[in-house]
């Protein structure tokens, strides 16, 4: 038994067991659920720089279903596992009051495995296994709450059977060309022996099922419901790494299967990457865009969502290695600060009573420490203000736009950046600053099992800003093994052709400079601190419990450009299923129950038959 | 042991260069604004007596954020300095380039906004809303200027920037990136969020908007870091477009050209309001700064 048998065996078995323990105490299903999270971690961990492939499983139709682990499963491994851990440790506060909480928690240890199960599928066949085994579990999950949430649950499970269908149809495609499922055998075999036409069908057809599962416009309609109505931990893990297994699949077919960076850079697949690079680039600005006209909380993340998966998009179609491994990058550095700041959300939601309407909150700064440090750490990673890791993907992803020639798709990037902050700002200033409604005023701290992950989180941001070297290796491991020419990474920066960027000395100096200037700040006179109240309001009174500014904050721009943000393709979707509707509710009508009229359906098929073959005698 | 020396003294010199510069801009915009109006105006050394005593009176303070989010948002003003080029001094040019300089321009209105944010005045909200929107408006021109010059010398590096104008001449008066220029040019007071885009501030309208519960040192750190502010926006047109400068001399003079040009725009013009700001930004300057990237494009095969 192989390390992975070992690991997918934990992670399958675990989900059982806590579902057991569950019958029998609560809090014991709570210690087996973290237990088995931590234990996860601690496992892919150990699998650390191990190559190797096993076969676990011969029986179905002779086909063998494989797992096997390399650098980039191990990569989305860790990502998930550790992601889905603290997620875990979150819920437990999160979760403490409702029902049904140990279906909650073996679904959510189910969908990580599936996860887990999806990254280290060696062929393609245990793969469409585990990634419907994914799909169902957070379809379960995400109707949880009921109400509008089930409604969200059907669109997601409709859009992803799209996608798992065009899927096995790309399936069976190479199983029939190339007599193997298997991943390593297949990457060969497609490089040596494979036609354009061949290609661009691969391409299209596996594009549109990890398209719809990264959210890529236009087949991102799933995800803004999705992401509100699901329970707020578990939004955290659908937005970091199981939207993110698009990505996973993308980098599947194109660099691994199709072998983009090593022989194909003529065939077909650079016109693919084109077009994909320009469907990630809309992908960024429109939906960021659409996200600082939201007063949801989680609609606005969610519709920021949308905008970052644009950016691993356009690094990952761009095919340069600085491009890939940015792409790569970034989408662990989104999948860091996303779940930081579903959880922030959530300790507010938690606390407050399950508000995350912006326009209602406000000022709780003072109340929640915590949760304003992870938001305020969150939305920076989210902007990629420097000294954070989303600052050292982005840079890596405009970096390959600029020296690659493509200014257009630059300025799509970076005005996709500005509207995020946009966005992010309004999300802290509504929740946090400003000042704190009356009703607010006995709002406690979030618990201890909440603060931890997001203490780690917002630490992690800060490390992987300041020394990127350390999740960069491995991603340069990756770019490697798919044939690109390797980066020159050192801890704390990377040299390109065209320059560098070197963050610890912006680090160093940032520090200097804060401390100048504290120094400068201690040199003047003490200040009082005051209340809230007292405040200057040009010499009229402080009206009390509503002297604040969130509800419209961006007024004059959401006036200018709110006519051409609709969701279209939404609504066009939207009349698909009314029109699917109608014409299935207009089948059904045939079917009355009556046994007298299927007798007159068939005499009157048998007829029209019979007239026919006397008219046209056609048999 | 030379270098090493010759950089810790750059790395001294330059924000203490850019310091002085900034405040000597703030007392000139009054003075010149002040002959313009046919009055007197204050001395030119007024903005240092203000620092001075400011420092040394009481204030309000509310909260931790509130005094982070201003210290954050100098020190990151601060920290640009050190990456842009004055004269031929730029002691941090070889740890990022234009990208870099682009992001940490960031830290300065969204540490402010973070602080003003935190003090719970309705006033500062606005104020700060403002101050994101106007940045929406000229970014849009902004990093499509930007962009045309890092395609047109095939570089993100300022400095590389800079020495290629300095061999070829300047970017302003070469063909395609002439268009750029003027786009800049005509943002350039939306940038330094001077009148007709005094939107953010409006003393009469929202009382100053983010800055209106600073005072006594606060208010100091607010006006040191709005020198900051000025001399940044200056000098990176001074790069960028007016190939830099040999010297710091040189680099002063072609930065008093630039910003003279502005604050007489500033004296004669009344505000504007921030949708006519956004859509004035949106417009011409966007459409010439767009015309100038396509040429670049299309030149540059």
């Amino acid at each position: 038994m192989t390390g992975i048998e070992i690991l997918l065996l934990t992670a399958f078995g675990g989900v059982l067991f806590t579902c057991f323990t569950g019958r029998i105490s609560s809090s014991l299903r709570n210690i087996a659920a973290v237990i088995l999270s931590i234990v996860l971690v601690v496992l892919v961990a150990l699998l650390y720089d191990k190559n190797g492939e096993t076969v676990f499983y011969r029986g179905f139709f002779g086909i063998p279903m494989v797992l096997r682990i390399n650098t980039l499963s191990w990569f989305f491994a860790i990502a998930i596992s550790t992601l889905g851990c603290l997620s875990v440790i979150f819920s437990l506060g999160y979760m403490r009051d409702r029902k049904n909480t140990s279906f909650y928690y073996s679904m959510l240890l189910l969908v990580n495995s599936a996860m887990l199960g999806v990254v280290f599928s060696g062929d393609m066949f245990s793969f469409f296994i585990f990634w419907e085994i994914m799909s169902w579990s957070t379809f379960l999950l995400i109707s949880y709450n009921r109400g509008p949430a089930v409604g969200a649950g059907l669109k997601y499970i409709i859009m992803s059977i799209i996608g798992s269908m065009a899927m096995l149809a790309g399936i069976i495609s190479l199983y029939t060309v190339y007599g193997t499922l298997n991943i390593a055998d297949l990457s060969h075999l497609v490089l040596s022996s494979s036609t354009p036409g061949h290609q661009i069908f691969l391409l299209i057809i596996f594009g549109f099922a990890f398209g719809i599962k990264n959210a890529v416009v236009p087949l991102h309609t799933w995800l803004p419901d999705v992401y509100t109505e699901a329970p707020s931990p578990f939004s955290a893990v659908i937005a970091g790494m199981l939207t993110r297994m698009g990505v996973y699949g993308f980098l599947l077919i194109i660099y691994v299967i199709l072998g983009a960076a090593r022989s194909l850079h003529t065939g077909t697949i650079p016109g693919f990457n084109h077009i994909l690079a320009w469907l990630g680039a809309i992908t960024i600005v429109i939906p960021t865009f659409i996200a600082m006209l939201q007063n949801d909380a989680k609609r606005l993340l969610a519709w920021s969502g949308i905008g970052q998966g644009g950016y691993m998009i356009l690094g990952i179609a761009f095919g340069t290695n600085l491009g890939v491994a940015g792409g790569i990058f970034h989408t662990l550095n989104h999948a860091i600060y996303i779940v930081l700041l579903f959880m922030s959300v959530a300790a507010v939601q938690y606390r407050t009573g399950g508000v995350r309407d912006l326009n209602s909150l406000g000022g709780l700064i003072k109340k929640m420490p915590v949760a304003f440090f992870g938001a305020l750490i969150g939305i920076c990673g989210l902007i990629g203000v420097p000294l954070t890791n989303g600052f050292v993907s982005k840079w890596m992803i405009f970096k390959t736009l600029i020296t690659g020639g493509a200014p257009f798709l630059a300025f799509a990037a970076l005005i996709g950046s500005w509207g995020t902050i946009l966005a992010a700002y309004k999300l802290l200033h509504n929740m946090f600053l400003g000042q704190l409604p009356e009703r607010f005023s006995n709002t406690r701290q979030s618990p201890f099992s909440m603060k931890l992950p997001m203490i780690v989180l917002s630490f992690t941001i800060l490390l992987f800003g300041i020394l990127p070297g350390l999740p960069l290796k491995v991603i340069n491991n990756i770019v490697v093994s798919f044939g690109f020419g390797s980066l020159d990474v050192s801890l704390w920066g990377i040299v390109s052709e065209t320059g560098m960027l070197n963050t610890i000395n912006l680090f160093a100096v940032i520090l200097a400079g804060l401390a100048v200037v504290w120094l400068f700040f201690r040199i003047g006179a003490r200040a009082v601190p005051v209340n809230q109240s007292d405040n200057y309001a040009a010499g009229a009174a402080v009206p009390g419990d509503r002297y604040n500014y969130t509800v419209k904050f961006y007024d004059p721009l959401t006036r200018t450009i709110s006519p051409y943000l609709r969701d279209i393709i939404d609504s066009l979707y939207q009349k698909i299923a009314v029109f699917t509707g109608c014409v299935c509710n207009g089948i059904r009508k045939i079917y009355t129950g009556y046994i007298g009229n299927y007798i007159m359906y068939i005499v009157l098929f048998v007829s029209l038959i019979i007239i026919v073959q006397m008219v046209w005698s056609p048999w | 042991m030379e270098s090493m020396v010759m950089h810790t003294i750059e790395l001294l010199v330059s924000p203490l260069l850019a310091l002085l510069i900034g405040i000597f801009f703030l007392g000139l915009s009054r003075k010149i604004a002040a002959r313009i109006h046919w009055r007197y105006g204050p001395p030119i050394t007024q903005p240092i007596i203000d620092i001075i005593r400011l420092l040394s009176q009481k204030s309000a303070n509310h909260g931790v954020a509130f005094n982070i989010g201003l210290i954050l948002s100098l020190a990151g003003s601060l920290t640009i300095v050190l990456f842009l080029p004055l004269g031929r001094i730029a002691p941090l040019s070889d740890s990022g380039g234009m990208l870099v300089i682009l992001y940490l321009m960031l830290i300065g209105p969204l540490g402010i906004a973070i602080s003003s944010g935190a003090s719970a005045n309705p006033n500062a909200s606005i104020g700060v809303s403002r101050k994101l929107l106007l940045s929406m408006g000229y970014e849009l021109p902004f990093l499509l200027v930007v962009l045309a010059i890092m395609t047109a010398y095939h570089t993100t590096s300022l400095t590389e920037m800079v020495s290629v104008q300095q061999a070829t001449g300047w970017a302003i008066v070469s063909f395609p990136l002439v268009l750029s220029g003027i786009a800049y040019l005509m943002i350039l007071p939306a940038m330094l969020g001077v009148r007709p885009f005094e939107v953010v501030g409006a003393p009469q309208e929202i009382s100053s908007g983010p800055l209106v519960e600073y005072g006594g040192p606060y208010l100091a750190l607010a006006t040191l870091q709005h020198a900051f502010a000025l001399f940044i926006g200056v000098s990176l047109f001074v790069n960028l477009f007016l190939g830099g400068a040999a010297n710091p001399v040189f680099f002063f003079l072609k930065m008093l050209v630039v910003f003279s040009l502005g604050l007489f725009v500033n004296a004669v013009f009344p505000r504007l309001r921030i949708d006519q700001a956004i859509r004035y930004l949106w417009r011409w300057p966007s459409l010439i700064a767009f015309a100038g990237l396509i040429l670049v494009c299309v030149t540059g095969r």
